[in-house]
């Protein structure tokens, strides 16, 4: 019976998350549209202004010769059979463009979730424990760091230091050159290596990975350790535990069971909220560390004005950070009962 | 307290593993083992020959499908055989008949035949591609198994600079036809031909992304000499990133290094430093609906002699030069050096005052992200508009994304732009676009009849015959051009090629970039 209430919120966020799938695939079709610029112009090249029957038959064969509110529906009803039309400048589906791309943004962007998880709330944990000692001033420096530093620069400046300078870190890519990509199974190179038991392509690029992923966390990192030691601080300070101090519970049970739990909600709408940023950074940092992800691939499209593929982008962009707010809201419900009954 | 110090033991851990990992990944320089890595900025669109157009296209076209005619290294100035053995033009100048090599076979193995080349040919000239004017108006046909003549209807002594280019790549027809290719706009091989190559060249693709990375890799039933790298990874790599990975030696080749860039390159590395066949222009309107001011011819030649060609050039840095006229240096019918226009204020005041305008204000509009061998149009608008300034003529700048600028350049909305032009084939014939009534021409709004004298001299350059005459007639249409024309050519950027000191035999290419098979290992 407890479940009830849990299942009854999963399905109101669900409707909700839907709809706004709806309304996204609406402004972006809208925003794309609004768009100076003429595609079969960008397309065509020089043949756009020699041909003018050549521009017909080009808008023709892409639809583009059809009202607005008649391409939008074209649209959903393909987007309703997975379609996503095909990408004027790849001349494949969108959608299979979209497989192959979004894999190395996901494992970028997921490796950088992580890190910024980890090492964010770790660094807020002790710059509360140790607040106002050397540990918490160097702790705060390098988040107002992490929060304030531009990432493309941060990229770069990694990139000379750790690659060029220090020799660290492999240069651009997602694996070494000379080795080649692991078999496609899940797109994510590290998984799809170990998967294979290739291990040299396994260590090439977990290398491959680090940097970008650390460059692309800092942001987050610091905007983690920051709420993290306020929460925590906030926590600290409550009366229930002192009670459970002057009771003389260990230590580690104060701070895992009572600090760190209650200090979580705010943690996890941080968290979430910094996801948006942390991928509009991919754009940046997959373009000075040459990763092949959907970062680049979205911005050769909007270069090229390559409609079905802006739109095929910003559907699956949007599309995740609804995933992310819709897992936001379910962790506020399991972290706090309260949630669900609202 | 004992969680703290845990939880710092365990952090320290994890970011000593962490480098540890990614020091493993560094160490795999690809020197032994045969593969090139090229770093470059993509503007790649297809592998498909009968519709590519750009220069990263051409780059891989050029190492996967052969031609009938090349040229030897970074010499444009003679075709040379290729799939043909020789070749013959017509007195007239009408029909090129061509004979094809022996024992030439595609990457399936199967023989490289006359219908193979006759189906190549006439399938890029009806497709309706952006190459497709290329052939315009070129009966192909075979004689018998070993002869090709392409027949035109006027004087075409251009012909054997087209056919090197590597969008009239010979195609394994069969192959190319069970994937949908037809010789009409209805083919359908393009997807095809973007994951798999039907070629002869030295390197077939093993795989190939518009956005990211193409890897070539060594024909194993190449007919001509095994080419030196079996492996060949091109990478989609920002300029400033490219140079540190060619020095670090993660990357063997970085094609687009600014001047700036390329300054300074530690010792060990090469760098490659010509005038590459881009030729960056300015151009002022004719039609008077977009604007009054520019479409007097005095104005433009105030503005001619208003700009500072020789700060400009600083700027451009290392291995630019002036463009002397609207055909680069390298080709046939370039202007001597001397004779590129100079910077003369009085006579542009002297112009602008005999224009009657008085205090005129322009916009100049330019792609604001394009970018011309690393060299961004930018800085070298904003000296346009300082150098103008002084003749008294005020330039707002007007910096446009590439597709929206590209659109009003070619419905002619622009007042002033600010562009680039680089060669479709070595050949001075491809500059006549520029002349009234032409593609260029048309965008200025300088419709056919606009300067009959001109256009004459045009019509005259195109069916000369011979080095001499053409040289001649491509020359005496230029000097009529810089002093009357609304074109002012500014620069040719430098090509900074650097490469690690392993690779040998690299020269630059007007069209093609680079030859990999050329390429060699020390």
């Amino acid at each position: 019976m407890r479940s009830r209430p849990l299942l009854r919120f999963l399905i109101r966020r669900g409707l909700v998350a839907l709809l706004l799938a709806w309304g996204v695939t609406l402004v972006t079709f809208v925003l794309t549209n609004l768009v100076p610029g003429d595609p079969a112009a960008a397309n065509l090249g020089q043949r756009a202004i020699d041909d003018p029957a050549a521009v017909a038959q080009w808008r023709a064969e892409h639809g583009l010769d059809k009202p607005l509110p008649q391409q939008y529906l074209v649209f959903l009803e393909g987007l309703l059979h997975g379609d996503l039309g095909t990408s004027q400048q790849s001349h494949r589906p969108v959608s299979e463009d979209l497989a192959e791309f979004v894999p190395a943004t996901l494992e970028l962007a997921g490796a950088a979730i992580v890190i910024s998880l980890v090492l964010g709330v770790a660094f807020g944990l002790i710059a509360a424990l140790r607040r106002d000692r050397l540990a918490d001033h160097v702790l705060r420096m390098v988040s107002l760091i992490g929060v304030s530093v531009p990432t493309f620069w941060l990229a770069l400046l990694a990139f000379y230091v750790f690659f060029y300078r220090l020799q660290l870190t492999p240069g651009s890519g997602r694996v070494d050159p000379g080795l080649g990509a692991p078999p496609p199974l899940t797109g994510l190179h590290t998984l799809d290596a170990a998967l294979a038991g290739r291990w040299d392509i396994f260590s090439s690029a977990l290398g491959h990975l680090i940097m970008p992923a650390l460059v692309l966390s800092l942001y987050t990192i610091g905007l983690l350790t920051r709420f993290t030691r306020s929460a925590v601080l906030e926590v600290l300070g409550q009366d229930y535990v002192r009670a459970g101090r002057a009771k003389g519970l260990p230590g580690r049970v104060i701070l895992f069971r009572y600090v760190l739990r209650s200090a979580l909600v705010p943690i996890i709408t941080v968290a979430g909220l910094a996801f948006g940023s942390l991928l509009s950074g991919t754009v940046l940092v997959e373009a000075i560390f040459a990763w092949q992800g959907v970062g680049q691939y979205a911005f050769k499209s909007a270069t090229a004005l390559d409609l079905p593929a802006i739109m095929g982008v910003g559907l699956v962009v949007s599309g995740v950070y609804l995933a992310i707010n819709l897992l936001v809201d379910v962790l506020y419900g399991v972290i706090d009962p309260r949630v669900r009954l609202r | 307290m004992a969680p703290r110090t845990h939880l710092t033991a365990l952090l320290l851990a994890t970011a000593l593993a962490l480098s540890a990992c990614s020091a493993g990944g560094s160490d795999t320089p690809s020197a032994g083992s045969r593969t090139l890595v090229v770093d470059t900025s993509f503007d790649l669109k297809t592998a498909d020959p009968g519709r590519m157009y750009e220069a990263t296209g051409l780059f891989i076209g050029k190492a996967v499908y052969d031609t009938l005619l090349t040229f030897d290294g970074g010499d444009v100035t003679k075709p040379v055989p290729a799939l043909a053995k020789s070749y013959e033009l017509s007195d007239d100048g009408k029909v090129l008949t061509l004979k094809l090599r022996s024992g030439a076979r595609f990457s399936d193995g199967s023989p490289l035949t006359a219908d193979d080349v006759v189906f190549s040919l006439t399938r890029l000239r009806d497709l309706k591609g952006n190459p497709s004017f290329l052939l315009d108006g070129v009966k192909v046909a075979k004689t018998d198994d070993s002869t090709i003549t392409l027949t035109s209807k006027t004087p075409n002594p251009a012909l054997p600079y087209i056919l090197p280019n590597p969008v009239l790549g010979i195609l394994n027809s069969k192959v190319a036809k069970a994937h949908g290719a037809t010789t009409d706009a209805k083919d359908k091989a393009e997807q095809y031909l973007n994951s798999a190559s039907a070629g002869s060249g030295p390197y077939i693709i093993e795989s190939f992304n518009v956005s990211n990375q193409v890897v070539l890799r060594a024909n194993k039933k190449y007919y001509g000499d095994k080419p030196a790298y079996d492996k060949v990874v091109i990478r989609n790599v920002e300029a400033a990133t490219q140079k540190l990975n060619v020095q670090r030696g993660d990357s063997q080749i970085a094609l687009n290094l600014s001047g700036d860039q390329a300054r300074n390159t530690p010792a060990g590395l090469q760098v490659k430093r010509t005038a590459s066949a881009n030729v960056i222009f300015l151009f002022a309107t004719r039609n008077k609906a977009v604007s009054k001011t520019t479409a007097n011819p005095k104005f433009a030649e105030a503005v001619r002699k208003g700009v500072d060609y020789k700060g400009l050039l600083e700027l451009a840095g290392e291995g630019s030069v002036q463009a002397p006229g609207i055909i680069p240096s390298q080709l046939l019918g370039a202007l001597p050096p001397e004779q590129a226009p100079k910077r003369d204020v009085a006579g542009a005041k002297a112009a602008l005052a005999a224009s009657g305008l008085t205090d005129p204000k322009v916009e100049l509009e330019y792609p604001s992200e394009l970018t011309v061998n690393g060299l961004s149009l930018q800085p070298l608008a904003e000296r346009v508009q300082a150098n103008l300034k002084e003749v008294g003529i005020t330039v707002a700048l007007k910096p446009t994304p590439l597709t929206t600028a590209a659109d009003n350049y070619r419905n002619g909305k622009e007042e002033m732009g600010l562009w680039y032009w680089g060669p479709d084939h070595p050949d001075p014939s491809g500059y006549l676009v520029f002349l009234p009534g032409k593609p260029v021409g048309l965008r200025l709004g300088w419709k056919a009849g606009a300067d009959k004298e001109l256009e004459a001299m045009g019509d005259k350059a195109a069916t000369a015959l011979g080095d001499d005459a053409r040289k001649q007639a491509f020359a005496d249409l230029q000097t009529r051009l810089n002093d009357s024309g609304p074109y002012v050519p500014l620069i040719q950027p430098g090509q900074n090629i650097v490469t690690a000191a392993s690779v040998t035999g690299l020269a630059y290419h007007p069209v093609w970039t680079v030859d990999l098979a050329d390429l060699g290992v020390k």
